[in-house]
């Protein structure tokens, strides 16, 4: 079985993650339901810790109502005194997020 | 393969992810104003309120329950943890109204909110924020024991000014013409 090397985020499921960098990606992707290709923009979290556990992986924000709460805390890797709890609420066209930002002490 | 979607990367030059204004407006203003004034306290965004039905949890267990019971509970856009006091916070850009209306109403479900529990203790603060404000929100707000803060990035500004614009002639006119040009190319 290989290693987990992402956060994939489950409904209802908290992840408490910590970046340590980012980069943004423009991805061709097939769509799942109708297989046509198609780009997607994606902010791609290198991810430290995972649920408190040193764990190297990565977390890719394809959902721009994830992205909207996360932006704020890119310029300067902001995002390096925080931890985010992020859950997902919901699937399909309905999915939000709810994203709980503690700062590190 | 990655979440059931294969993918391949390709050079990006564009801004990321929410590149579009008119998407996520409220959310985006959210993230912002919390970042800026409350960067020292813990937030939660997006938190669910009120009671879960007890006889849910009994019978299929507390974790399961609460996600069960998630889309029939109210949803406060955020909280902010302060060492003495819970701010319980709406975000608006347009129905403002609406948002003031909602926070003494979110405000009663507070100590009955299971994921609230370790905060009950605290005093609340109703906070509005918005991204401009009037005489007559004023007089409500106060009378609601609602602080009002007002937030206005420069995108914003954007964003308005094109929600402004959607009811000309001149943009109906155009926005006709881009629908023609979707129907004539089979576009969604």
């Amino acid at each position: 079985m290989p290693l987990q090397n992402y956060v994939i985020l489950e409904p209802g499921k908290p992840e408490r993650v910590h970046f340590s960098d980012h980069h943004l990606e423009r991805r061709e992707i097939s769509d799942p339901k109708t297989g046509r290709p198609t780009f997607r923009n994606v902010c791609v979290f290198d991810v430290d810790e995972v649920n408190g556990l040193k764990t190297p992986s990565q977390l890719s924000v394809i959902s721009e109502k994830l992205f909207a709460s996360l932006e704020p805390y890119l310029p300067g890797k902001e995002y390096l005194n925080y931890d985010f709890t992020i859950t997902k609420v919901g699937a399909g066209f309905t999915t939000s997020f709810s994203v709980q930002v503690t700062p590190r002490k | 393969m990655h979440n059931g979607v294969t993918m391949s990367i390709v050079p990006f030059k564009e801004k990321a992810v929410g590149s579009r204004k008119s998407r996520q407006v409220e959310t985006r203003m959210l993230a912002e104003y919390l970042k800026e004034t409350y960067s020292k306290y813990t937030v939660i965004s997006k938190v669910p309120l009120g009671k879960v039905p007890e006889e849910l949890m009994a019978e299929v267990g507390y974790k399961r329950a609460l996600g069960m019971s998630r889309p029939f509970r109210p949803e406060i856009d955020a909280v902010v943890a302060l060492p003495g006091a819970l701010i319980l916070i709406e975000a608006k850009v347009w129905r403002i109204v609406d948002g003031l209306a909602k926070l003494p109403m979110y405000q009663s479900l507070v100590p009955f909110t299971p994921e609230l529990r370790q905060y009950r203790h605290l005093q609340t603060i109703m906070e509005l924020v918005v991204a401009w404000t009037n005489d007559n929100l004023e007089i409500m707000a106060k009378n609601a024991g609602v602080r009002v803060r007002v937030f206005c990035p420069p995108w914003i500004d954007e964003v308005v000014k094109a929600q402004h614009e959607y009811w000309t002639p001149e943009y109906r006119a155009k926005r006709e013409e881009k629908l023609k040009l979707r129907k004539l190319y089979d576009l969604e």
